[in-house]
């Protein structure tokens, strides 16, 4: 063995003795803060270390059935408020929803244990028949909901979620704000994850897959 | 990125335009469309990527189209963590810049479209500028 052989050799297992020291490191921080803390911080998703559970509310969905925690029970939830006059976030985000539940179903077992619901934050002009026309467009397995001022303000609450409706009276077009993020309540009805913006389908299907893989059957 | 683009000369040809208007106007548009939404809803959004090609700055100062109510140029802009839309006035473009319309920023706000319109449906919409200049633009309707 030449000089120059032995100290590439030497360089060789001291990259691996650090890489293997690495692995060992990771896998104790790993053990030790359960693997989902290897999930934290992320720009496409904020995995909360102790899911909240959420407590009682009470919506409306668009076949006029009553739309409440139990509702969110036994499912994966994706949730996005929003309204149906709308020009670009909502379309947008309801268009990336349709294509992570298409990502989804094609690629995570037990597809069918999600849902996605849109709530609107207005009432007023969301009537059940044209939220259902409206969420049907996207995805025909998409649920739209809505309620009251106080009945959505209550679940908007529990996910910090905040909208505003502007409206004035005679003003057809009135302004309407509302948060953008993408909530997700697991099978427990507990707030697991937000997806802020910008939304992308395969980044959230992806992250997904790991939370639900993460879970395996503890939130079910 | 090629401007003079044979896919907007022949969305210009397509909106039935003069092609020295582009050139007088001294502004290209490519990549111009409409996101196509669910029956029945009456606002619609345009998108587009809008070139000043001249030295000096080019301002957009409103919108028309003969397939709508009314066209206004918003903005989406986060607020308070929350995403509203506030009507812009004028937009200028910096000289040789380049300006995108997209999802979650600039956008057309298209208000009562006259007929129900479907992916792959053209429609005309007039970019109207400080100076009088008018650009007609064809917008594609996709999903």
């Amino acid at each position: 063995m030449n000089k120059k052989s032995l100290k590439f050799s030497i360089m060789i297992t001291t990259v691996a003795l650090a890489a293997m020291l690495a692995g060992a490191w990771l896998a104790e921080i790993y053990r030790q803060h359960d693997s989902r803390a290897m999930l934290l911080p992320d720009r496409v998703m904020t995995l909360f270390p102790d899911p909240k559970p959420l407590t009682a509310f009470a919506l409306t969905d668009d076949k006029h059935r009553t739309f409440d925690l139990a509702r969110l029970k036994g499912k994966w939830s994706f949730l996005f408020f929003g309204f149906t006059h709308c020009p670009d976030v909502c379309p947008t985000t309801l268009a990336v929803l349709a294509r992570t539940r298409d990502n989804i179903a094609k690629n995570t077992v037990g597809a069918e244990a999600i849902q996605f619901v849109f709530i609107s934050v207005d009432p007023y002009r969301d009537t059940a028949s044209k939220l259902r026309q409206y969420v049907n467009y996207f995805d025909a397995t998409f649920v739209g909901v809505t309620g009251d001022d106080a009945q959505i303000g209550n679940l908007a609450g529990q996910l910090g979620a905040t909208y505003q409706v502007a409206r004035t009276p005679g003003m057809e077009n009135y302004p309407v704000y509302h948060t953008t993020a993408v909530f997700l309540v697991d099978p427990r009805a507990r707030y697991h994850a937000v997806f802020p913006p910008p939304h992308d389908a395969a980044a959230i299907s992806k992250r997904f897959k790991v939370v639900r893989e993460l879970e395996g059957g503890n939130a079910t | 990125m090629r401007w003079r683009d044979p896919v907007v000369v022949c969305l210009i040809f397509a909106a039935g335009v003069v092609p020295a208007a582009s050139g007088e106007a001294g502004v290209s548009v490519r990549d111009a469309w409409i996101r196509e939404t669910p029956p029945g809803m009456t606002m619609m959004a345009g998108y587009m990527e809008m070139r000043n090609n001249t030295s000096r700055p080019q301002v957009l100062v409103g919108a028309s189209s003969s397939g709508f109510e009314s066209v206004m140029i918003h903005r989406t802009l986060v607020k308070d963590g929350m995403a509203g839309m506030v009507h812009a006035s004028r937009i200028e473009l910096a000289p040789n810049a380049s300006l995108i319309f997209a999802p979650g920023g600039y956008h057309l706000m298209l208000m009562n479209a006259k007929r129900t319109l479907h992916a792959g449906d053209p429609v005309v919409i007039n970019l109207e500028f400080r100076g009088g200049l008018v650009l007609p633009v064809a917008f594609a309707v996709r999903k």
